[in-house]
Protein backbone atom coordinates (compact mmCIF):
# COMPACT_ATOMS: atom_id res chain seq x y z
CA UNK A 1 0.00 0.00 0.00
CA UNK A 2 1.59 3.10 -1.07
CA UNK A 3 -0.19 5.08 2.04
CA UNK A 4 2.00 3.62 4.31
CA UNK A 5 4.71 5.37 3.55
CA UNK A 6 2.97 8.55 5.00
CA UNK A 7 1.16 6.52 7.97
CA UNK A 8 3.43 7.78 10.55
CA UNK A 9 2.65 10.90 11.18
CA UNK A 10 -0.60 12.58 11.94
CA UNK A 11 0.16 16.05 9.78
CA UNK A 12 1.27 14.43 6.61
CA UNK A 13 -1.63 13.95 4.00
CA UNK A 14 -1.23 11.10 2.08
CA UNK A 15 -0.86 11.34 -1.59
CA UNK A 16 -4.75 9.48 -1.95
CA UNK A 17 -5.82 12.75 0.36
CA UNK A 18 -6.29 10.80 3.38
CA UNK A 19 -5.23 11.24 6.46
CA UNK A 20 -3.84 7.44 7.43
CA UNK A 21 -3.75 8.04 11.26
CA UNK A 22 -7.47 9.12 11.55
CA UNK A 23 -8.33 5.93 9.39
CA UNK A 24 -6.47 4.19 11.83
CA UNK A 25 -8.22 5.97 15.14
CA UNK A 26 -11.46 4.92 12.92
CA UNK A 27 -10.43 1.33 13.15
CA UNK A 28 -9.97 1.32 16.55
CA UNK A 29 -13.18 2.88 17.51
CA UNK A 30 -14.78 0.06 14.82
CA UNK A 31 -13.53 -2.64 17.21
CA UNK A 32 -14.98 -1.31 20.51
CA UNK A 33 -17.96 -2.53 22.08
CA UNK A 34 -21.16 -1.85 20.34
CA UNK A 35 -23.14 1.12 21.29
CA UNK A 36 -26.10 3.07 20.01
CA UNK A 37 -28.40 5.87 20.20
CA UNK A 38 -32.12 6.68 18.81
CA UNK A 39 -34.24 9.11 18.66
CA UNK A 40 -38.05 9.27 19.42
CA UNK A 41 -40.17 11.20 19.03
CA UNK A 42 -40.57 12.30 22.75
CA UNK A 43 -36.90 11.58 23.90
CA UNK A 44 -33.59 9.94 23.31
CA UNK A 45 -31.88 6.78 24.54
CA UNK A 46 -28.80 5.51 24.02
CA UNK A 47 -27.36 1.94 25.10
CA UNK A 48 -24.17 -0.23 24.97
CA UNK A 49 -22.51 -3.43 25.62
CA UNK A 50 -20.38 -3.71 29.04
CA UNK A 51 -18.61 -6.29 29.04
CA UNK A 52 -15.94 -6.78 31.36
CA UNK A 53 -12.63 -8.45 30.77
CA UNK A 54 -13.05 -10.75 33.60
CA UNK A 55 -15.75 -12.03 35.66
CA UNK A 56 -14.07 -10.88 38.52
CA UNK A 57 -14.36 -6.90 37.95
CA UNK A 58 -16.95 -5.08 40.05
CA UNK A 59 -19.13 -4.47 37.30
CA UNK A 60 -21.27 -1.85 39.77
CA UNK A 61 -17.80 0.09 39.18
CA UNK A 62 -17.66 0.63 35.81
CA UNK A 63 -20.02 3.40 33.91
CA UNK A 64 -19.89 3.55 30.28
CA UNK A 65 -22.30 6.31 29.91
CA UNK A 66 -22.06 9.64 31.37
CA UNK A 67 -23.86 13.02 31.99
CA UNK A 68 -22.41 16.44 30.41
CA UNK A 69 -24.74 18.22 31.77
CA UNK A 70 -28.63 17.83 33.46
CA UNK A 71 -29.98 17.37 30.16
CA UNK A 72 -27.38 16.06 27.94
CA UNK A 73 -25.87 12.68 28.24
CA UNK A 74 -23.17 10.39 25.91
CA UNK A 75 -21.41 6.83 25.31
CA UNK A 76 -18.45 5.98 23.23
CA UNK A 77 -16.95 3.48 21.68
CA UNK A 78 -13.42 2.88 21.54
CA UNK A 79 -10.99 3.91 24.01
CA UNK A 80 -12.35 4.59 27.53
CA UNK A 81 -9.81 6.38 28.86
CA UNK A 82 -10.05 9.00 25.49
CA UNK A 83 -13.90 9.39 26.42
CA UNK A 84 -12.85 9.99 29.76
CA UNK A 85 -10.72 13.28 28.82
CA UNK A 86 -13.28 14.60 26.72
CA UNK A 87 -16.22 14.21 28.90
CA UNK A 88 -14.24 16.17 31.31
CA UNK A 89 -13.22 18.81 28.80
CA UNK A 90 -17.46 19.10 27.31
CA UNK A 91 -18.19 19.56 31.63
CA UNK A 92 -15.93 22.13 31.95
CA UNK A 93 -17.04 23.98 28.46
CA UNK A 94 -20.68 23.71 29.60
CA UNK A 95 -20.15 25.53 33.15
CA UNK A 96 -18.52 28.11 31.11
CA UNK A 97 -21.07 28.57 28.61
CA UNK A 98 -23.70 29.14 31.37
CA UNK A 99 -21.20 31.39 33.41
CA UNK A 100 -20.70 33.43 30.01
CA UNK A 101 -24.86 33.52 28.75
CA UNK A 102 -26.76 32.62 31.67
CA UNK A 103 -28.38 29.89 29.70
CA UNK A 104 -28.15 26.26 29.72
CA UNK A 105 -25.76 25.28 26.58
CA UNK A 106 -27.34 24.06 23.61
CA UNK A 107 -26.80 20.45 22.19
CA UNK A 108 -25.58 21.58 19.16
CA UNK A 109 -23.12 24.06 20.69
CA UNK A 110 -21.69 21.38 23.01
CA UNK A 111 -21.03 19.21 19.98
CA UNK A 112 -19.44 21.78 17.92
CA UNK A 113 -17.00 22.58 20.92
CA UNK A 114 -16.43 18.72 21.54
CA UNK A 115 -15.82 18.55 17.92
CA UNK A 116 -13.55 21.37 17.87
CA UNK A 117 -11.46 19.36 20.68
CA UNK A 118 -11.07 16.56 18.36
CA UNK A 119 -10.00 18.19 15.13
CA UNK A 120 -7.35 20.04 17.36
CA UNK A 121 -5.82 16.85 18.36
CA UNK A 122 -5.35 15.17 14.17
CA UNK A 123 -3.49 19.19 13.91
CA UNK A 124 -1.05 19.37 16.37
CA UNK A 125 2.38 18.03 17.15
CA UNK A 126 2.90 15.44 19.27
CA UNK A 127 -0.26 14.18 19.87
CA UNK A 128 -2.64 11.72 18.44
CA UNK A 129 -6.33 11.81 17.52
CA UNK A 130 -8.74 10.20 20.21
CA UNK A 131 -9.84 6.76 19.34
CA UNK A 132 -13.39 7.06 20.07
CA UNK A 133 -16.29 8.24 18.58
CA UNK A 134 -19.29 9.90 20.84
CA UNK A 135 -22.98 9.49 20.59
CA UNK A 136 -24.23 12.60 22.65
CA UNK A 137 -27.87 12.71 23.24
CA UNK A 138 -30.09 15.48 24.82
CA UNK A 139 -33.09 17.48 25.03
CA UNK A 140 -33.48 20.83 24.87
CA UNK A 141 -35.73 23.79 23.39
CA UNK A 142 -35.02 22.75 20.09
CA UNK A 143 -36.71 18.67 21.02
CA UNK A 144 -34.92 15.77 21.10
CA UNK A 145 -31.77 15.28 19.72
CA UNK A 146 -29.10 12.53 18.89
CA UNK A 147 -25.19 13.83 17.52
CA UNK A 148 -22.26 11.32 16.79
CA UNK A 149 -19.07 13.13 16.65
CA UNK A 150 -16.01 11.10 14.84
CA UNK A 151 -12.17 11.02 15.80
CA UNK A 152 -11.90 13.44 13.10
CA UNK A 153 -14.10 15.98 14.65
CA UNK A 154 -16.39 15.93 12.38
CA UNK A 155 -20.20 15.49 13.74
CA UNK A 156 -23.19 14.24 12.62
CA UNK A 157 -27.21 14.06 13.75
CA UNK A 158 -28.33 11.46 13.52
CA UNK A 159 -32.26 9.60 13.85
CA UNK A 160 -30.88 6.10 14.80
CA UNK A 161 -27.14 4.92 14.32
CA UNK A 162 -24.95 2.31 16.01
CA UNK A 163 -20.96 2.19 16.08
CA UNK A 164 -18.17 -0.47 17.40
CA UNK A 165 -18.07 -3.91 16.48
CA UNK A 166 -21.17 -5.12 15.09
CA UNK A 167 -22.20 -1.57 13.42
CA UNK A 168 -23.39 -2.79 9.91
CA UNK A 169 -25.70 -5.66 11.20
CA UNK A 170 -26.91 -2.80 13.99
CA UNK A 171 -27.65 -0.05 11.37
CA UNK A 172 -29.10 -2.16 8.94
CA UNK A 173 -31.69 -3.62 12.19
CA UNK A 174 -32.28 0.02 13.20
CA UNK A 175 -33.24 0.82 9.68
CA UNK A 176 -35.96 -1.48 9.21
CA UNK A 177 -37.32 -0.92 13.11
CA UNK A 178 -37.15 2.73 13.16
CA UNK A 179 -40.52 4.97 12.73
CA UNK A 180 -40.36 8.85 13.24
CA UNK A 181 -43.48 8.57 15.53
CA UNK A 182 -41.71 6.12 17.64
CA UNK A 183 -42.12 7.04 21.80
CA UNK A 184 -39.42 6.55 24.21
CA UNK A 185 -40.70 3.31 25.96
CA UNK A 186 -40.61 1.82 22.83
CA UNK A 187 -37.45 3.16 21.08
CA UNK A 188 -35.38 1.63 24.49
CA UNK A 189 -37.53 -1.91 23.42
CA UNK A 190 -36.17 -1.31 20.01
CA UNK A 191 -32.21 -0.51 21.68
CA UNK A 192 -32.32 -3.82 23.32
CA UNK A 193 -33.46 -5.73 20.28
CA UNK A 194 -30.38 -4.20 18.59
CA UNK A 195 -28.18 -5.23 21.17
CA UNK A 196 -29.65 -8.62 21.25
CA UNK A 197 -28.92 -9.04 17.49
CA UNK A 198 -24.83 -9.17 18.14
CA UNK A 199 -24.57 -9.80 21.28
CA UNK A 200 -22.22 -13.00 22.78
CA UNK A 201 -23.42 -14.78 25.97
CA UNK A 202 -26.51 -13.93 27.85
CA UNK A 203 -27.57 -10.49 28.29
CA UNK A 204 -28.66 -9.12 31.27
CA UNK A 205 -29.24 -5.89 33.26
CA UNK A 206 -25.39 -6.15 34.21
CA UNK A 207 -24.19 -5.91 31.15
CA UNK A 208 -25.36 -3.36 29.36
CA UNK A 209 -26.31 0.20 30.00
CA UNK A 210 -29.13 2.50 29.19
CA UNK A 211 -29.35 6.22 29.41
CA UNK A 212 -32.45 7.92 28.44
CA UNK A 213 -33.52 11.30 28.44
CA UNK A 214 -37.41 12.61 28.20
CA UNK A 215 -39.37 15.69 27.84
CA UNK A 216 -38.53 16.18 31.64
CA UNK A 217 -35.18 17.11 30.29
CA UNK A 218 -33.03 15.14 33.38
CA UNK A 219 -30.74 12.51 31.23
CA UNK A 220 -30.91 9.54 33.74
CA UNK A 221 -29.28 6.35 33.34
CA UNK A 222 -31.23 3.09 34.60
CA UNK A 223 -30.91 0.81 36.88
CA UNK A 224 -29.47 -3.05 36.22
CA UNK A 225 -33.38 -3.76 37.95
CA UNK A 226 -35.11 -1.50 35.30
CA UNK A 227 -32.93 -2.96 32.85
CA UNK A 228 -34.02 -6.60 33.44
CA UNK A 229 -37.78 -5.35 33.66
CA UNK A 230 -37.33 -3.93 29.99
CA UNK A 231 -35.75 -7.00 28.99
CA UNK A 232 -38.58 -9.31 30.12
CA UNK A 233 -41.36 -7.25 28.67
CA UNK A 234 -39.01 -7.96 25.15
CA UNK A 235 -39.06 -11.70 26.09
CA UNK B 1 -1.78 22.50 21.41
CA UNK B 2 -1.32 19.44 23.92
CA UNK B 3 -1.86 21.61 26.55
CA UNK B 4 -6.18 21.31 25.90
CA UNK B 5 -5.89 18.13 27.29
CA UNK B 6 -4.32 18.60 31.06
CA UNK B 7 -6.20 21.42 32.94
CA UNK B 8 -2.87 23.03 34.17
CA UNK B 9 -3.21 25.38 37.63
CA UNK B 10 -3.25 29.35 36.87
CA UNK B 11 0.33 30.47 36.56
CA UNK B 12 1.35 33.24 39.20
CA UNK B 13 -1.56 34.49 41.53
CA UNK B 14 -3.30 37.42 41.81
CA UNK B 15 -1.55 40.96 40.73
CA UNK B 16 -1.83 43.02 43.36
CA UNK B 17 -0.18 46.25 41.49
CA UNK B 18 -3.24 48.36 40.29
CA UNK B 19 -4.39 47.84 44.75
CA UNK B 20 -1.11 49.73 45.57
CA UNK B 21 -2.11 52.11 43.12
CA UNK B 22 -5.69 52.46 44.14
CA UNK B 23 -3.85 53.19 47.81
CA UNK B 24 -1.53 55.47 46.26
CA UNK B 25 -4.65 57.86 44.50
CA UNK B 26 -6.28 57.69 48.04
CA UNK B 27 -3.83 59.22 50.07
CA UNK B 28 -3.28 62.21 46.82
CA UNK B 29 -6.80 62.66 48.13
CA UNK B 30 -8.30 60.76 44.14
CA UNK B 31 -12.36 59.38 45.26
CA UNK B 32 -12.34 55.58 43.88
CA UNK B 33 -15.61 55.49 42.22
CA UNK B 34 -18.52 54.27 44.31
CA UNK B 35 -20.13 50.27 44.09
CA UNK B 36 -22.88 49.17 44.88
CA UNK B 37 -22.94 47.38 48.40
CA UNK B 38 -25.87 45.22 49.33
CA UNK B 39 -25.83 47.17 52.69
CA UNK B 40 -27.82 44.35 54.53
CA UNK B 41 -29.05 42.14 56.90
CA UNK B 42 -28.46 38.30 56.59
CA UNK B 43 -28.76 35.39 58.61
CA UNK B 44 -29.28 32.21 59.38
CA UNK B 45 -30.48 29.37 61.69
CA UNK B 46 -30.22 25.84 62.46
CA UNK B 47 -33.30 24.48 63.29
CA UNK B 48 -34.64 21.17 64.14
CA UNK B 49 -34.88 19.39 60.55
CA UNK B 50 -32.42 21.42 58.98
CA UNK B 51 -31.46 25.38 57.79
CA UNK B 52 -33.20 28.04 57.32
CA UNK B 53 -31.88 31.34 55.65
CA UNK B 54 -33.17 34.79 55.79
CA UNK B 55 -32.12 38.38 54.16
CA UNK B 56 -33.79 41.65 53.39
CA UNK B 57 -33.77 42.95 50.00
CA UNK B 58 -32.20 46.52 50.00
CA UNK B 59 -29.13 47.09 47.23
CA UNK B 60 -27.53 51.05 48.25
CA UNK B 61 -25.36 52.70 46.16
CA UNK B 62 -23.35 55.05 48.82
CA UNK B 63 -26.97 56.76 50.14
CA UNK B 64 -28.92 56.11 47.34
CA UNK B 65 -31.26 53.10 46.88
CA UNK B 66 -30.31 51.28 43.97
CA UNK B 67 -32.17 47.95 44.02
CA UNK B 68 -36.00 48.12 46.28
CA UNK B 69 -36.24 44.20 45.89
CA UNK B 70 -33.05 42.81 45.15
CA UNK B 71 -32.11 38.89 45.42
CA UNK B 72 -29.48 38.10 48.40
CA UNK B 73 -29.56 34.24 48.84
CA UNK B 74 -27.87 32.78 46.28
CA UNK B 75 -27.92 29.54 44.69
CA UNK B 76 -25.32 26.99 45.11
CA UNK B 77 -26.34 23.84 45.37
CA UNK B 78 -29.70 21.90 45.01
CA UNK B 79 -29.34 21.46 48.67
CA UNK B 80 -26.95 24.48 49.75
CA UNK B 81 -27.71 28.16 49.18
CA UNK B 82 -25.62 31.28 50.47
CA UNK B 83 -26.60 34.80 51.64
CA UNK B 84 -24.23 38.03 50.58
CA UNK B 85 -23.25 40.89 52.13
CA UNK B 86 -20.79 43.18 50.80
CA UNK B 87 -20.08 44.37 47.59
CA UNK B 88 -23.43 42.95 45.04
CA UNK B 89 -20.80 41.91 42.10
CA UNK B 90 -18.50 40.23 44.53
CA UNK B 91 -21.22 38.34 46.14
CA UNK B 92 -22.98 37.36 42.76
CA UNK B 93 -19.56 36.89 41.01
CA UNK B 94 -18.14 34.52 43.81
CA UNK B 95 -21.22 32.70 44.49
CA UNK B 96 -21.11 32.08 40.96
CA UNK B 97 -18.17 30.49 40.46
CA UNK B 98 -18.09 28.54 43.15
CA UNK B 99 -21.91 26.86 42.39
CA UNK B 100 -19.81 25.93 38.63
CA UNK B 101 -17.05 24.18 40.54
CA UNK B 102 -19.51 22.34 42.82
CA UNK B 103 -21.53 21.20 39.82
CA UNK B 104 -18.33 20.14 37.78
CA UNK B 105 -17.74 18.26 41.45
CA UNK B 106 -20.84 16.67 41.31
CA UNK B 107 -20.65 15.32 37.79
CA UNK B 108 -16.97 13.78 39.06
CA UNK B 109 -18.19 11.92 42.27
CA UNK B 110 -21.92 11.40 41.30
CA UNK B 111 -22.72 12.19 44.81
CA UNK B 112 -24.87 15.39 46.68
CA UNK B 113 -22.39 18.25 47.17
CA UNK B 114 -21.37 18.68 50.70
CA UNK B 115 -21.60 22.02 52.41
CA UNK B 116 -17.76 21.52 53.84
CA UNK B 117 -16.90 21.67 50.33
CA UNK B 118 -18.52 24.67 49.49
CA UNK B 119 -17.10 26.62 52.27
CA UNK B 120 -13.69 25.56 51.37
CA UNK B 121 -13.65 26.83 47.79
CA UNK B 122 -15.17 29.87 48.88
CA UNK B 123 -12.58 30.54 51.89
CA UNK B 124 -9.97 29.87 49.52
CA UNK B 125 -10.94 31.72 46.80
CA UNK B 126 -11.25 34.83 49.35
CA UNK B 127 -7.98 34.45 51.01
CA UNK B 128 -6.23 34.35 47.95
CA UNK B 129 -7.60 37.49 46.86
CA UNK B 130 -6.45 38.59 50.70
CA UNK B 131 -9.81 40.58 51.48
CA UNK B 132 -10.08 42.48 48.34
CA UNK B 133 -12.93 40.34 47.09
CA UNK B 134 -15.94 42.30 49.74
CA UNK B 135 -17.97 39.44 49.87
CA UNK B 136 -19.22 38.13 53.72
CA UNK B 137 -21.57 35.05 53.33
CA UNK B 138 -23.82 32.86 55.18
CA UNK B 139 -23.72 29.63 53.92
CA UNK B 140 -26.13 27.30 54.72
CA UNK B 141 -27.16 23.60 53.90
CA UNK B 142 -28.16 19.98 54.80
CA UNK B 143 -26.02 16.97 53.26
CA UNK B 144 -25.19 13.05 54.20
CA UNK B 145 -23.33 14.68 57.27
CA UNK B 146 -26.34 16.57 58.56
CA UNK B 147 -27.48 20.49 58.68
CA UNK B 148 -24.74 23.12 58.86
CA UNK B 149 -24.13 26.93 59.20
CA UNK B 150 -21.43 28.63 58.33
CA UNK B 151 -20.25 32.59 57.91
CA UNK B 152 -17.18 33.70 55.68
CA UNK B 153 -15.50 36.91 55.60
CA UNK B 154 -13.97 39.03 53.02
CA UNK B 155 -10.59 38.18 54.62
CA UNK B 156 -11.07 34.33 53.82
CA UNK B 157 -11.65 33.28 58.03
CA UNK B 158 -14.68 31.07 58.28
CA UNK B 159 -17.52 30.36 61.81
CA UNK B 160 -19.41 27.59 62.19
CA UNK B 161 -22.47 28.19 64.43
CA UNK B 162 -25.86 27.53 65.00
CA UNK B 163 -26.98 30.75 64.39
CA UNK B 164 -25.37 33.68 62.49
CA UNK B 165 -25.83 37.70 61.16
CA UNK B 166 -24.12 39.39 58.72
CA UNK B 167 -24.03 42.91 57.17
CA UNK B 168 -24.82 46.54 58.73
CA UNK B 169 -28.01 44.93 60.23
CA UNK B 170 -25.93 42.59 61.99
CA UNK B 171 -26.06 43.63 65.66
CA UNK B 172 -29.92 44.39 65.44
CA UNK B 173 -30.85 40.70 63.77
CA UNK B 174 -28.08 39.20 66.16
CA UNK B 175 -29.52 40.94 69.37
CA UNK B 176 -33.33 39.46 68.29
CA UNK B 177 -31.36 35.99 68.07
CA UNK B 178 -29.53 35.96 71.10
CA UNK B 179 -32.32 36.72 73.19
CA UNK B 180 -34.73 34.47 71.40
CA UNK B 181 -33.23 31.22 69.38
CA UNK B 182 -33.10 28.04 71.20
CA UNK B 183 -32.28 24.92 70.06
CA UNK B 184 -34.84 22.01 68.22
CA UNK B 185 -36.71 25.40 67.05
CA UNK B 186 -39.61 23.38 64.51
CA UNK B 187 -40.32 24.83 61.12
CA UNK B 188 -42.78 27.73 61.59
CA UNK B 189 -40.97 29.11 65.01
CA UNK B 190 -37.39 29.08 63.32
CA UNK B 191 -39.77 31.34 60.09
CA UNK B 192 -40.59 33.44 62.34
CA UNK B 193 -37.93 34.15 64.40
CA UNK B 194 -35.68 34.64 60.98
CA UNK B 195 -38.61 37.09 60.00
CA UNK B 196 -37.97 39.23 62.67
CA UNK B 197 -34.65 39.40 63.11
CA UNK B 198 -34.31 40.72 59.32
CA UNK B 199 -37.75 43.00 60.48
CA UNK B 200 -35.59 44.14 63.38
CA UNK B 201 -32.24 45.21 60.66
CA UNK B 202 -34.90 46.46 57.89
CA UNK B 203 -36.00 49.33 60.31
CA UNK B 204 -33.19 50.13 62.72
CA UNK B 205 -30.51 49.94 59.87
CA UNK B 206 -30.46 52.24 57.16
CA UNK B 207 -28.60 49.52 54.85
CA UNK B 208 -31.15 47.67 54.78
CA UNK B 209 -34.61 47.36 53.66
CA UNK B 210 -37.79 46.60 51.85
CA UNK B 211 -38.77 43.04 51.57
CA UNK B 212 -37.43 39.67 53.71
CA UNK B 213 -36.26 36.67 51.94
CA UNK B 214 -36.29 33.34 53.36
CA UNK B 215 -35.15 29.92 52.43
CA UNK B 216 -35.71 26.43 54.25
CA UNK B 217 -33.79 23.90 53.99
CA UNK B 218 -34.27 20.16 55.03
CA UNK B 219 -32.72 16.64 53.72
CA UNK B 220 -33.61 16.22 50.20
CA UNK B 221 -35.93 19.35 50.61
CA UNK B 222 -35.69 23.04 49.78
CA UNK B 223 -38.20 25.67 49.60
CA UNK B 224 -37.07 29.57 48.35
CA UNK B 225 -39.56 31.82 49.97
CA UNK B 226 -39.16 35.03 47.97
CA UNK B 227 -40.93 37.88 49.36
CA UNK B 228 -42.23 35.86 52.39
CA UNK B 229 -42.80 38.95 54.27
CA UNK B 230 -43.59 42.40 52.90
CA UNK B 231 -43.40 45.23 55.10
CA UNK B 232 -43.01 48.27 53.40
CA UNK B 233 -45.31 48.45 50.74
CA UNK B 234 -46.15 51.43 49.08
CA UNK B 235 -49.17 52.96 50.26
CA UNK B 236 -49.73 56.54 48.48
CA UNK B 237 -50.42 55.23 44.77
CA UNK B 238 -53.02 57.23 43.07
CA UNK B 239 -54.34 54.37 40.89
CA UNK B 240 -56.34 57.58 39.11
CA UNK B 241 -53.26 58.92 37.68
CA UNK B 242 -52.27 62.47 37.62
CA UNK B 243 -53.23 65.03 35.08
CA UNK B 244 -51.69 68.13 34.63
CA UNK B 245 -54.03 70.55 32.73
CA UNK B 246 -52.47 73.78 30.75
CA UNK B 247 -52.07 76.76 33.30
CA UNK B 248 -50.30 73.94 35.69
CA UNK B 249 -46.92 75.79 34.31
CA UNK B 250 -46.04 79.53 34.35
CA UNK B 251 -44.83 80.12 30.72
CA UNK B 252 -41.72 82.23 30.98
CA UNK B 253 -40.88 82.97 27.71
CA UNK B 254 -42.23 81.70 23.83
CA UNK B 255 -40.56 80.90 20.61
CA UNK B 256 -41.78 79.59 17.26
CA UNK B 257 -39.50 79.05 14.52
CA UNK B 258 -41.08 77.44 11.33
CA UNK B 259 -39.51 74.38 9.29
CA UNK B 260 -38.34 75.30 6.35
CA UNK B 261 -39.06 73.12 3.69
CA UNK B 262 -35.70 71.65 1.99
CA UNK B 263 -37.30 69.11 0.12
CA UNK B 264 -38.90 69.85 -3.02
CA UNK B 265 -40.96 66.97 -4.42
CA UNK B 266 -41.90 67.37 -7.95
CA UNK B 267 -44.17 65.25 -9.95
CA UNK B 268 -42.83 63.52 -13.15
CA UNK B 269 -43.59 62.13 -16.18
CA UNK B 270 -43.71 58.22 -16.05
CA UNK B 271 -40.88 56.47 -16.77
CA UNK B 272 -40.31 55.30 -20.28
CA UNK B 273 -40.74 51.69 -20.91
Amino acid sequence: MGDSQYSFSLTTFSPSGKLVQIEHALMAVGSGQTSLGIKAANGVVIATEKKLPSVLVDETSVQKIQLMTTNIGVVYSGMGPDSRVLVRKSRKQAQQYYRLYKEPIPVTQLVRENAAVMQEFTQSGGVRPFGVSLLVAGYDDNGPQLYQVDPSGSYFSWKASAMGKNVSNAKTFLEKRYTDDMELEDAVHTAILTLKEGFEGQISGKNIEIGIIGADRKFRILTPAEIDDYLAEVE
Amino acid sequence: MARAAADLPPKGGFSFDLCRRNDMLLKKGVQPPSFRKTGTTIVGLVFQDGVILGADTRATEGPIVADKNCEKIHYMAPNIYCCGAGTAADTEAVTDMVSSQLQLHRYATGRESRIITALTLLKSHLFSHQGYVSAALVLGGVDVTGPHLHTVYPHGSTDTLPFATMGSGSLAAMAIFESKYREGLTRDDGIKLVCEAICSGIFNDLGSGSNVDVCVITKGHKEYLRNHLLPNPRTYISSKGYSFVKGHTEVLSTKITPLKEKVEVVEGDAMEE
